[in-house]
């Protein structure tokens, strides 16, 4: 279980987060939602102690300020939002960092296995050979997500991973691939945290949702709980209308206003 | 891997038999066979030159090659950056300028130390100068984990500018002797090289470069940002001081025994890279191999090419890296 109590954040009197409590349990996707800065990226740098905090932030019962690099790095993995552009390496090598905390100088077969098991993953397998500078936006983060899954492939009990907006530069097909992935990683009595923005996907595959604005918690809770209409008209300054999805039969949130068509006719002569 | 040691065993044998004094293959035999069997006996001018003046300074060029080779690669993956070598940075420089201020002021200063520090004054004063202009250089070009390629080059090139200025002053008002010195630090020269300083760089060497050469992975995961490899359990800040601190260790006492030789640590990483790819669990320990192989070579040029003169080996060395660092420019605008 990880378990945040009280977590503020601030930067030279600006505010980032503002009493932040809540639980993520074993076996749960988190998903955390909100506007642009509504601290959502802050949050997960608490999380992996990339940025100064006041509160207690608590991963197994335990203060994370106790783990050890090392034992961490077994049990907690984070992909970033923002990647390095320029990894001169073949693909299945960047891959292969994810198991850096498992071997001293050469990889063992485990090791090996794990790579190509986390490559076929994100479909990126055909793709080891090359060189990662050569990838697409959206092939790069592929293969980032295989080096976080390559991470997190071992033994241990309660593992987190933490995900900021992994979604971002890929297509429908490989954002319900990496999504199934991870309900697949929690399921096994895993945690999961993933900084998202599109809402359908995140009332798909949140057991639990957080939502944000500027610093503050505004609702968390069961996907039906946070995701009302008034709530998250209101949050993003935007009409909107849930509605029930009628193939996943979750919520499904629509944007914009019924006469927005006429205005845009209105505007031609 | 085996390619790099055989031909570092032919450059050693060319090394110990070639020169103003020639020894041949046979000669080269029976001196290898006296070591084991006492009883063998040899030309007494042809053992002094063997073991003497020819195997100090193939072993001087063979340590301090690996050293040199390896402090560059493991620069070139602290800061994410081909060209951030112990040259181009400036830690040569201050280290050679320390130095040349030790030689000069040498004489003043050593009535106030002890004994044991005269001998070793020069090779203190490098490394504390090749200390110091590490730690400004990483201080001002490192920024909330990001390396900023520029400032990092100028930081170089100012610091290059300053001890320039400084030992050619320092030339300037310099007795005869002291000058000599001087002239030597400038351009390097192995010629100086004796078993002292064999094994003292030997020492050295083992013990920076045993600390040094398993931070292939490390040096891999820094790719991905400090951040993402602390994510993978690698303390960034401990490499960071690790590398800072071994590095300025090998180039200081590099420095002090044959003064500036530049471009090893530029050369050697970017033909490997070339040839193997980037993965420093691979090109590091190569860049050892390789390192030695370079220098050891371009000694031998500097004393055969025009002997007896002997070309200073900082000019051999120039003549091979700075195609190599254009190239490196050149690649820089493709990526731009």
């Amino acid at each position: 279980m990880l378990s945040v109590n009280q977590l503020n954040i601030h930067i030279k009197n600006r505010k980032l987060l503002q009493d932040i409590s809540f639980n993520i349990n074993a076996g749960e996707l988190f998903v955390i939602i909100g506007p642009n800065g509504a601290g959502k990226s802050t949050l997960l740098k608490a999380l992996t102690e990339e940025i100064n905090y006041s509160g207690e932030i608590n991963f197994q019962q335990q203060s994370i300020k106790q783990w050890t690099t090392a034992r961490l790095a077994k049990t907690r993995a984070k992909f970033s939002q923002h990647h390095q552009q320029d990894i001169p390496l073949p693909v299945n090598e960047v891959v292969m960092m994810g198991r850096y905390p498992y071997f001293a100088n050469r990889p063992g077969i485990t090791d090996l296995k794990v790579v190509s098991e986390s490559l076929k993953l994100t479909e990126m397998s055909h793709f080891k050979d090359r060189s990662y500078n050569q990838l697409s936006g959206g092939e790069k983060q592929r293969v980032h997500l295989s080096r976080i899954f390559a991470q997190l492939n071992n033994e241990f009990q309660e593992k987190l991973m933490l995900l900021d907006e992994p979604l971002n530069n890929l297509d429908i097909y490989y954002q319900h691939k990496v999504l199934k992935a991870v309900k697949v990683f929690v399921k096994k009595g895993n945690m999961a945290a993933i900084v998202m923005h599109d809402l359908n996907l995140a009332a798909q595959f949140a057991d639990r949702i957080l939502l944000l604005k500027d610093g503050k918690m505004i609702k968390y809770g069961h996907p039906q709980e946070v995701l009302t209409s008034q709530t998250i008209c209101h949050v993003y300054d935007f009409p909107c209308k849930v509605m029930s999805h009628p193939l996943a039969q979750t919520p499904m949130i629509v944007f914009g206003e019924e006469k927005s068509a006429s205005i845009i006719q209105n505007i031609q002569p | 891997m085996s390619l790099g040691i055989v031909l570092l065993i032919v450059a050693f044998i060319a090394s110990s038999l070639l020169g103003v004094y020639q020894l041949n293959w046979n000669d080269f035999l029976l001196l290898f066979k006296s070591i084991f069997d006492g009883t063998v006996a040899v030309n007494p001018t042809d053992a002094y030159i063997f073991f003497d003046v020819r195997m100090p300074r193939t072993l001087l060029a063979i340590i301090m090659g690996a050293g040199l080779a390896v402090t560059g690669t493991s620069l070139q993956g602290m800061f994410k950056n081909p060209l951030a070598t112990p040259g181009i940075i400036g830690i040569t420089a201050g280290s050679a300028l320390f130095a040349a201020v030790a030689i000069v002021l040498g004489s003043t200063i050593k009535s106030f130390l002890p004994e044991i520090l005269h001998y070793s004054l020069i090779s203190i004063a490098a490394f504390i100068g090749a200390l110091l202009v590490m730690m400004l250089v990483y201080s001002i070009s490192f920024k909330s984990g990001k390396t900023h390629v520029v400032i990092m080059l100028l930081a170089g090139v100012a610091i290059a500018a300053l001890a320039e200025a400084t030992t050619g002053f320092l030339t300037f008002i310099s007795k005869d002797d002291e000058l000599r010195d001087l002239t030597f630090w400038r351009l390097g020269s192995l010629g100086a090289a004796n078993w002292p300083k064999v094994i003292i760089l030997f020492t050295i060497n083992l013990i920076c470069l045993s600390f040094l050469l398993g931070n292939g992975k490390a040096l891999n995961a820094m790719m991905l940002g400090e951040d993402n490899a602390r994510h993978l359990g690698i303390n960034v800040k401990k490499y960071h001081a690790k590398i800072i601190w071994l590095s300025a260790l090998v180039v200081g006492t590099s420095v002090a025994f044959a003064g500036t030789i530049a471009f090893v640590g530029l050369i050697v990483p970017y033909i490997l890279r070339l040839l193997l790819g980037s993965d420093y669990r691979i090109i590091l320990p190569l860049s050892a191999l390789f390192g030695s192989l370079l220098l050891l070579t371009a000694d031998i040029i500097s004393r055969t090419t025009l002997a007896p003169i002997e070309i200073p080996i900082g000019i051999i060395t120039a003549f091979m890296g700075a195609p190599v660092f254009i190239l490196i420019l050149l690649q820089f605008k493709k990526a731009l």
